[in-house]
């Protein structure tokens, strides 16, 4: 006979999950008004989901008091973990979201806008995003991981382009593997230790310390763990699947997928790595730093000899995610501060990057490449305000100052001073010359060229995209003002965190 | 408004030239040259505001930017940086007073106006990331300048020109970071400001690695041997108002940032790396002197003889004693107004030929009397006739080194010589002889929008050549006091080496020593401080 098994509803704190729910009951939301009501047009969903990602906003946004009188909230039997780190992302992720998901609202009409599923996917999608980054609970982390995933994979193919469909094959093969990596990973800790949530591990393997044979254990779940989220984050050797990916996806997916997936995976890498570098086995480190290394510097170089604008900006964004594992690597409060610092003025100059590219996109089908760089010649004679735009966002992405990233990028490499890592901090600064270079070459298409054939760089622009690139031009602009109230609140929250 | 000058004068073009977009394109021009024009009047303003007998920081402005990361807005001036501002709002007025370019005018207006933000702005800024803003932000409209108005070869020339500095300066970043990491730890603060570092002492070999990081920005800025290699392609392939700018004022930041930043920061690894400097601004003085010789273009003559003087600053720099800091400081305005004018005279003679290749002319000084005398007038300033501006500059830097080292002074004096040589023989193919070509013989001289270019720079270069005083007493004073008092004080503590101890002598000695009467105090002085004489 089982005993029964009390728990108060109280100590479930089910508030944890009021931000997931609310995306997911927004999800549940748009298929109800679709099955009430067919082939509305597609502004309705955006706005729909853009008022639940608000309200997910503003759930996420009350957690900020309580964590800061409180301390971190766990919930739901303790899987749930309401902490700095969870509260940041969730926010940077749902803001660049919101922008994200207005990019729906081109003049053109796209084939996956017709679907109410799209949005209600992507919502669900958001909502795995954000149970990846609320829990150390290594289970947990997996259905987000897979949540996401499996929502993020139907998006990219409902763009209805041969490119798509083998992009969405491509990242649902990889994903499936990398799925498989972080299972088996897990597992291998599990067994170690007998738990899966890594403060528990962490306090099991100080208990019991470490000894050959678990050195071994640590050391192989640690190249497993590595591999998966190298392959979320599109890490070198694991990144092949990117500049694919990208290509076949709409420039605002492609965007999307380059700043909010990833900063969960990151996330779940500052957790995990915490705990297992302060195993203390040198290997861990020695691997982390190859794999920062080699990604910074490989994907730069390939990025020089692109021909399409968004496989160089595939391959840009596999460049800045090695530059943010960097700060994992590094591991220190200054440097965890500087991953989230980097992340959200990235996110704003990505944003206007892809946005642009988003703008220019012509309804062409199963061309090769939808975006060489000959297409931006000479596109200050003709668009100027354009080109002037595109330039600043490519100068923010290349870290010339004033603009957006240079701060995040001057932040992360006196992180890596700071932390004792001088040689890091100099390969750091040397990719950011190399990778100025691919930066700049657009710009020297856009100003130094002449025009060929009649583009129209506006084709797609609508008022909301133009708001919405105005917004992140804004922002790449007057950065330098907003960075020390937003560096003093992710330092605050980085901290009492405990990371 | 005396209070924020510094900002109205380094934000005032930036907001002409964005008020600009709204101006029709038929009166650009004017309109560019009375923004221009108002600036180069604030900064005349300015000096009349110095106070002359404050070797001091002056105007200092200050707003914290980022208060958890030490960053802040911090201005400032002294004698050193006040007359390189002025040199600058000088040259670009005078730059865009003689703009013959007719292609997007509009756009190339605003252009230069942000780039004389960004100028201003390196030599006011008393704060590292203030001035690495400014510094690498300089970079973006000169690359539009050479690559939009540029020869055949722009686009080449304009990206290597930006990646070569760029890299350069990221390397300089990493040591600015570690520098502002060493001061937190010592007192806890993060802190960018350069006020704030010259009070820091570093163990040398911090201040070796420092040195070099450092070393890496400004050099190839300046850009010295052997990472001169960007200039040529630059100077070759921009148009006359991008290499006028160049060689004026963009090169100078990297020499104003050794007198500001390297010298005072790291004065023992300054002492120990004099030999290395030295012998790579030796080979930079000769070598592009000889390379300059061979030149069949005029424009090519101008920017390695301009390449070459830069070598003659870095000597005088290194020479770490009151003549060759300020001699150097003084040559750095007295190159920018001469270079810039030989290029501007340069473009006068391509904007009715169409071609710089010395071979194409001849003769011209029959044709063209009053071009052949201004050219002549200026060369002359460039070999450092006495006299003329550049006299008093290589005289003062040269007699610095000598104090160091007698066999640095004579190779150096002697490349000055060599500097004649291929000036003179230049302006004897172009000026001299008869005309050979027939397109040569109705060339129209010098008309009068050139000629109130030139002349101004002109009675400057000899003015100054002849009454250095109003801007070398100024320069004097603060390179006394914010560069060798500085390092003066830091080599005498237990940290200092001993080479640096022997080498720099306190600034406010010697003239001590020749104001005194008594015999027994000027031994005295001398024995206590170690002056080169002593030794």
């Amino acid at each position: 006979m089982l005993e029964a098994v009390n728990i108060s509803f109280a100590s479930l704190n089910i508030q944890t999950l009021y931000p997931m729910l609310i995306a997911i009951s927004g999800a549940l939301f748009i298929l109800c008004i679709d099955l009430i009501k067919s082939g509305l047009n597609k502004s309705m969903y955006v706005m729909i989901a853009l008022l639940f990602l608000a309200l997910d906003l503003g759930a996420v946004l009350d957690f900020i008091g309580v964590f800061e009188t409180t301390g971190a909230v766990r919930g739901f039997f303790d899987v749930m973990l309401m902490d700095g780190l969870a509260i940041l992302a969730q926010i940077i992720m749902i803001v660049a979201s919101m922008l994200f998901i207005l990019l729906a609202l081109t003049k053109q009409r796209f084939n996956e806008y017709r679907y109410p599923e799209y949005f209600a996917l992507f919502l669900f999608m958001i909502a795995g995003l954000q149970f990846m980054v609320a829990s150390d609970n290594l289970i947990l982390v997996f259905v987000g991981l897979e949540t996401s995933s499996l929502a993020l994979y139907p998006m990219i193919a409902m763009h209805n382009r041969r490119n798509s469909f083998e992009a969405a094959a491509k990242y649902f093969t990889m994903g499936a593997l990398a799925a498989g990596f972080f299972a088996f990973g897990a597992m291998i800790l599990y067994a170690l230790t007998g738990s899966v949530e890594i403060g528990v591990m962490a306090a099991s393997l100080a208990a019991t310390g470490i000894d050959t044979s678990s050195m071994i254990f640590i050391i192989i779940a640690t190249v497993f763990l590595l591999a998966a989220f190298a392959f979320k984050l599109g890490l070198v050797p694991f990144h092949t699947w990117t500049p694919d990916v990208y290509q076949g996806s709409t420039a605002a997916l492609a965007g999307f997928m380059s700043i909010v997936p990833k900063l969960a995976a990151f996330v779940v890498a500052i957790r995990l790595f915490e705990f297992l570098m302060s195993t203390g086995v040198l290997w861990i480190e020695i691997m982390l730093y190859a794999i920062v290394v080699l990604t910074m510097t490989m994907s730069n170089i390939w990025a020089l000899v692109q021909k399409d604008v968004k496989r160089m900006l595939g391959y840009s964004s596999i460049s800045h995610a090695g530059f943010v594992m960097a700060a994992v690597l590094i591991g220190t409060t200054h440097a965890n501060t500087a991953l989230f610092l980097y992340w959200a003025l990235f996110a704003f100059a990505n944003l206007g990057a892809f946005a642009m590219l988003w703008m220019t996109h012509e309804k062409v089908h199963d061309r090769v490449s939808d975006d060489a760089f000959e297409k931006f010649s000479g596109m200050i004679k003709t668009s100027p305000f354009a080109a002037v735009m595109m330039a600043l966002f490519m100068l923010s992405l290349a870290g010339i100052p004033p603009f957006a990233l240079f701060w995040g990028k001057l932040y992360l490499i006196s992180s890596a001073v700071t932390g004792g890592y001088i040689v890091l901090a100099l390969i750091m600064a040397l990719n950011s010359a190399v990778a100025a270079y691919y930066y700049v070459k657009i710009i020297v298409y856009m100003f130094m060229k002449e025009p060929v054939g009649t583009n129209d760089y506006t084709v797609n622009s609508s008022t909301v995209l133009k708001t919405v690139i105005g917004t992140a031009a804004l922002f790449a602009i007057a950065s330098v003002l907003a960075v020390s109230p937003l560096m003093e609140f992710v330092a605050r929250m980085v901290y009492n965190s405990g990371y | 408004m005396i209070d924020h000058i510094l900002s109205i004068l380094i934000f005032f073009p930036l907001v002409a030239g964005v008020l600009g977009f709204m101006v029709n394109k038929d009166s650009f021009r004017a309109y560019g040259i009375a923004v221009a024009g108002i600036e180069f009047l604030l900064s005349l303003w300015l000096w009349y505001a110095f106070d002359n007998s404050n070797g001091g920081f002056q105007f200092v402005e200050m707003a914290a930017l980022v208060p958890a990361f030490g960053i802040s807005y911090q201005l400032g001036i002294d004698g050193i940086s006040l007359f390189i501002i002025i040199m600058s709002t000088l040259v670009t007025f005078i730059g865009i007073a003689s703009l013959t370019e007719t292609r997007n005018v509009k756009n190339m207006i605003i252009t230069l106006l942000v780039l004389e933000m960004t100028m201003v702005g390196v030599f006011a800024a008393m704060d590292a990331i203030l001035f690495y803003v400014f510094w690498e932000l300089s970079l973006v409209p000169m690359l539009y300048l050479i690559g939009a108005w540029g020869g055949p070869k722009r686009v080449y020339a304009s990206i290597k020109f930006f990646l070569y500095t760029f890299t350069g300066s990221l390397v300089m970043l990493v040591g600015m970071i570690f520098m502002a990491y060493l001061y937190q730890q010592a007192t806890g603060q993060w802190s960018f400001s350069f006020t704030e570092w010259y009070r820091v002492v570093l163990p040398m070999n911090y201040q070796l690695w420092l040195f070099a990081a450092f070393f890496l920005g400004f050099a190839i800025k300046v850009p010295m041997f052997p990472f001169h290699t960007w200039l040529p392609y630059a100077h070759g392939q921009a148009p006359t108002i991008g290499s006028v700018i160049l060689a004026a004022v963009l090169l100078k930041m990297g020499t104003y940032g050794f007198v500001r930043l390297s010298l005072p920061l790291f004065p023992d690894a300054s002492v120990f790396f004099i030999p290395l400097v030295v012998v790579l601004a030796l080979i930079m003085i000769v070598y592009t002197a000889m390379v300059a010789y061979a030149q069949e273009d005029i424009k090519q003559v101008v920017a390695y003889s301009s390449v070459s003087h830069m070598g003659v600053i870095i000597l005088g720099t290194f020479a770490l004693n009151i003549e060759g800091v300020s001699g150097s400081v003084f040559l750095m305005i007295g190159h920018g107004i001469v270079s810039g004018a030989l290029f501007l005279l340069v473009g006068v003679i391509y904007d009715r030929r169409h071609t710089k290749m010395m071979n194409e002319f001849g003769g011209l000084a029959s044709v063209m009397p009053r071009y052949a005398t201004i050219f002549g007038i200026m060369m002359m300033a460039s070999v450092g006739l006495p006299l003329t501006i550049n006299f008093v500059g290589e005289f003062l830097s040269l007699l610095g080194i000598y104090k160091v080292s007698m066999m640095y002074a004579l190779v150096g004096g002697l490349a000055i010589i060599v500097g004649a040589i291929y000036m003179l023989a230049a302006y004897k193919k172009v000026f001299f002889g008869n005309v050979t070509k027939r397109e040569n013989e109705n060339l129209p001289d010098v008309n009068r929008t050139e000629l109130y270019a030139l002349i101004p720079l002109t009675i400057i270069a000899i003015w100054l050549g002849v009454y250095p005083k109003p801007v070398l007493d100024p320069i004097d004073r603060s390179v006394r006091e914010n560069v060798l008092n500085i390092m003066y004080q830091k080599v005498n503590t237990e940290m200092g080496t001993p080479e640096a101890r022997a080498l720099i002598s306190d600034p406010y000695a010697i003239k001590e020593t020749i104001t005194a009467a008594a015999p027994e105090a000027k031994k005295h002085a001398a024995v206590a401080h170690h002056t080169p004489e002593a030794r």
